[in-house]
């Protein structure tokens, strides 16, 4: 069985005791940044990425994960409490999950929440493992044709699927795209959008434009807003679900589960088209259906099982072909080319102990989850008292310092503060971030795949639909672009925008 | 009063002599920085880090380095030449710098903007191929891509990098037409190589020995006049088939123009004297790299003549000056 020899040999890679902490680190925080509203994890992994550079790969990587699904976690606890999702995942745990807490049954809402989670990661974990070396085994016979087709699928699919205004997210994939052709052309050795600053001809750095957005960008937008943080921590009693409880809840944890992953391997699906279907699934197939959005337990477990097998499975086109499905992914693909690995199917074979370490370390976490979470609960809500006027002018120190020491270069430092100011623009006026780092990651690459492809095949563009994975690829993304079309499933992603 | 001038002339040299005599001995006066102009690891970086070590431990003060990375070097460059002249800022140039006047506009006038202090090493390149390539030999490589002109393909790690002149220099002595596949960075340009999908590189010896020794690539020469250290069975490539082809990566320290010469002496003799060691010389051949040695001057002259070859060659490969 070379899955369990590849899973222990995982699991030897990640309990190591560095490996050990840097996970416990990530979940920690990752739970922390769930915990409070206004800072995410797309924010946090963009201000972290710069200390990975000192770490070895496997425990940035473990680290940076920890993080992501952390504050899936973490984004349920504040849902539940305080009715605030602490992440836009968590919006659908408020409605009955808010409910539930004020009838005084806080604490099986966070348990079920908590158990949901984990039995969806360790799913989510599994599925990894066991598609992952196959996808990563055809993926080895890509070359630049098939690469260029796999991200304009990759690509389209985010444009179309993302939440929001389509045409919207549409220009914000091209303001990626516009910002990534800057700096030197690869083939040429011309100069693109540079205005003469020796500091643009590498292109503008994946940290500035992730932190100043992200990170500088949603804080300022976040400070705009007056919150309200009415915290029922008092009424966390007993913990235990009861058995009543239970029985209600396995039905929707794996049918969550089931949808989660289903739309985790999905680009552009954020984790709360996840949990949203979830919820809309539960309501359907239920008994009484009059009891959601009155604390019914269904209705905190399936979407909290969804939302957490989204995340994990955002990791298999990630880490097998190298195609980040969302933005998070896309700092992760970052991290990864940070570290000087190159991201793609090699990464499996030739960095076996990232792969399979990553893979155990997010099964770790999601235990470390469970035994944080649930008896930590009282201190996690402590947190939300902590007043912003401390809390964001050290993270935008922290920024800054991150962002100076990638190149100890203060020309970035002002790019970061440029980006801040159109991140809280865009925020503003409602244009989506993640299609925008999308197009800024795979931009360049396409472009690159695209050129090269052109120049081995002598400049003969058939060799896209000449070679079959390579078609396979561009009827996928026609079939995405009709589907997108069709007036019913136009209707359907408005009803989701609302 | 003829006794009195020559009196009053000694005496003015004598001054003059003590003034230098002292700058060289008051530096370092404050901790020294070198620059090096690319990220951390790479052979510009081992060589900034060994020679501080070294300076550090023999000056008696901090000797630190500092990565500036950015348009092949230009950015680390410009701050180094804008920089007082006064020893305490030093630039780890390499062959980079004789083409970036190529490349560029420059900012500065490179042949007057350096007070050239000591090379420390040379880096030569391998010609690597997959080894589905049925040649052996330069000469092998040669006959193949005369009898199918443009047929081949070789990678490198982008426009102007000593991957692709590398190369350019074996096309031009050679007369031969192999196509260029230009990516960002050594390493993915690497992966193509091995898959099969490119047919040649011609990379540091470093990058390259894992793949060598495993079989995914061999080894065609080494574009020196010399053995390496590394790779004792790799012929050179004049060995091979191309007589006097010669592609290596040389690394040394400047100061910006007008740096006192008794600093620049003093910095010459310790960087000598650290090429000696035996410890140094080891960390080097492991490196893929050898000792070069030559004086400050000849060190001025060797920067000259690099720059003149490798604008040929850019020339000779049709890149344009942006």
């Amino acid at each position: 069985m070379d899955l369990f020899n590849n899973l222990i040999f995982g699991f030897s890679e990640a309990l190591s005791l560095q490996n050990l902490l840097y996970c416990f680190i990530g979940v920690l925080v990752g739970t922390l940044i769930g915990v409070l509203p206004g800072i995410g994890p797309l924010g946090t992994i963009a201000i972290l990425l710069p200390i990975t550079y000192g770490v070895p790969p496997v425990a940035a990587m473990i680290m940076l994960a920890g993080i992501y699904y952390g504050a899936q976690y973490g984004g349920s606890t504040t849902a539940i409490l305080v009715n605030l999702p602490g992440e836009t995942s968590a919006v659908v745990t408020c409605i009955d999950g808010h409910q539930m807490a004020q009838q005084g049954r806080a604490g099986p809402a966070l348990a079920i929440a908590a158990i949901g989670s984990f039995f969806a990661g360790t799913v989510g974990t599994l599925l990894i493992a066991l598609f992952g070396p196959p996808l990563a085994d055809v993926a080895l016979k890509f070359g630049a044709p098939e690469y260029f087709s796999l991200m304009l699928m990759g690509l389209v699919a985010a444009a179309v699927l993302a939440q929001g205004d389509m045409v919207k997210s549409i220009a914000m994939v091209v303001m990626g795209l516009l910002l990534g052709i800057i700096g030197t052309d690869v083939n040429s050795g011309v100069q693109r959008f540079s205005f003469g600053f020796f500091e643009l001809t590498d292109g503008i750095g994946f940290i500035v434009v992730a932190v100043g957005v992200f990170a500088i960008g949603e804080i300022v937008s976040n400070l705009g807003e007056a919150q309200e943080r009415r915290v029922l921590a008092n009424k966390v009693s007993h913990l235990f679900p009861t058995l009543q409880d239970l029985k209600k809840s396995w039905g929707p944890i794996l049918r969550g589960t089931g949808i989660g992953c289903f739309f985790g391997v999905l680009p552009g699906t954020g984790p709360s088209i996840a949990s949203f279907s979830s919820y809309m699934l539960e309501k359907k197939v239920a008994k009484n259906p009059d009891e959601f959005g009155r604390g019914a337990i269904q209705g905190v477990a399936g979407p909290e099982a969804a939302n957490n097998a989204d995340a994990q499975c955002k990791f298999i086109p990630m880490l097998t072909l190298g195609l980040p499905a969302s933005g998070v992914m896309a700092l992760m693909l970052g991290a990864l080319t940070i570290q000087g690995i190159q991201p793609g199917p090699q990464v499996m074979t030739q960095k076996p102990e990232l792969f399979w370490g990553l893979i155990a370390s997010m099964w770790i976490g999601n235990l470390l989850l469970v035994v944080l979470n649930l008896p930590l609960i009282g201190l996690w809500v402590k947190l939300l008292q902590v007043p912003y006027r401390l809390l964001f002018p050290a993270i935008m120190a922290f920024s800054a310092i991150g962002v100076f020491s990638v190149n100890n270069s203060a020309f970035e430092i002002h790019l970061t503060a440029l980006f801040g100011v159109l991140g809280f623009i865009w925020m503003r006026l409602g244009f989506p971030l993640a299609p925008m780092l999308l197009g800024f990651v795979l931009g360049p690459m396409m472009e690159e795949y695209l050129r090269r492809a052109m120049l081995m095949s002598g400049g003969d563009p058939s060799v896209f639909i000449t070679r079959p994975i390579s078609l396979a690829f561009i009827i996928a993304t026609i079939l995405i672009l009709v589907v997108m079309v069709a007036p019913s499933v136009r209707k359907q992603r408005e009803a989701f925008t609302d | 009063m003829r006794v009195t001038h020559s009196l009053l002339l000694k005496a003015a040299g004598a001054l003059l002599a003590l003034t230098t005599a002292a700058a060289a001995q008051d530096y370092p006066a404050k901790p020294v920085r070198i620059i090096v102009p690319f990220p951390p690891g790479a052979i510009n970086d081992f060589v900034g880090r060994t020679v501080a070590t070294h300076l550090s431990n023999r000056l008696g003060k901090q000797v630190v380095v500092e990565n500036r990375a950015g348009a092949g070097g230009v950015v680390g460059t410009e701050l180094v030449v804008n920089a007082p002249n006064d020893g305490h800022t030093l630039l780890v140039v390499s062959l980079a710098a004789t083409v970036n006047p190529w490349l560029y506009k420059l900012p500065y006038d490179q042949s007057k903007a350096f007070a050239p202090i000591a090379v420390v090493a040379t880096a030569p390149n391998v010609i690597a191929v997959h080894p589905d390539v049925p040649a052996k030999t330069a000469k092998d490589l040669i006959a193949l891509a005369k009898k199918q002109p443009g047929k081949l393909q070789y990678a490198s790690s982008g426009i102007g990098t000593f991957l692709h002149l590398g190369p350019e220099l074996f096309k031009t002595m050679a007369g031969v037409d192999i196509l260029h596949i230009p990516y960002k960075g050594a390493a993915p340009a690497m992966v193509d190589v091995i898959g099969g999908r490119a047919q040649m590189v011609a990379a540091s010896i470093p990058s390259t020995l894992a793949h060598l020794r495993s079989g995914k690539l061999r080894a065609i020469g080494i574009g020196a006049t010399k053995r390496n250290g590394l790779l004792p069975d790799v012929p050179t490539i004049s060995e091979s088939g191309l007589p006097g082809y010669e592609a290596a990566n040389w690394i040394g320290i400047v100061a910006p123009a007008g740096t006192p010469a008794p600093i620049v002496a003093k910095l010459h003799k310790e960087i000598s004297l650290m090429q000696e060691t035996p410890e140094v010389q080891k960390q080097f051949t492991n490196q893929g790299a050898d000792i070069m040695r030559m004086s400050s001057a000849e060190f001025a002259k060797f920067i000259a003549s690099e720059t003149a070859k490798w604008g040929r060659v850019v020339k000779e490969a049709g890149i344009k000056a942006q």
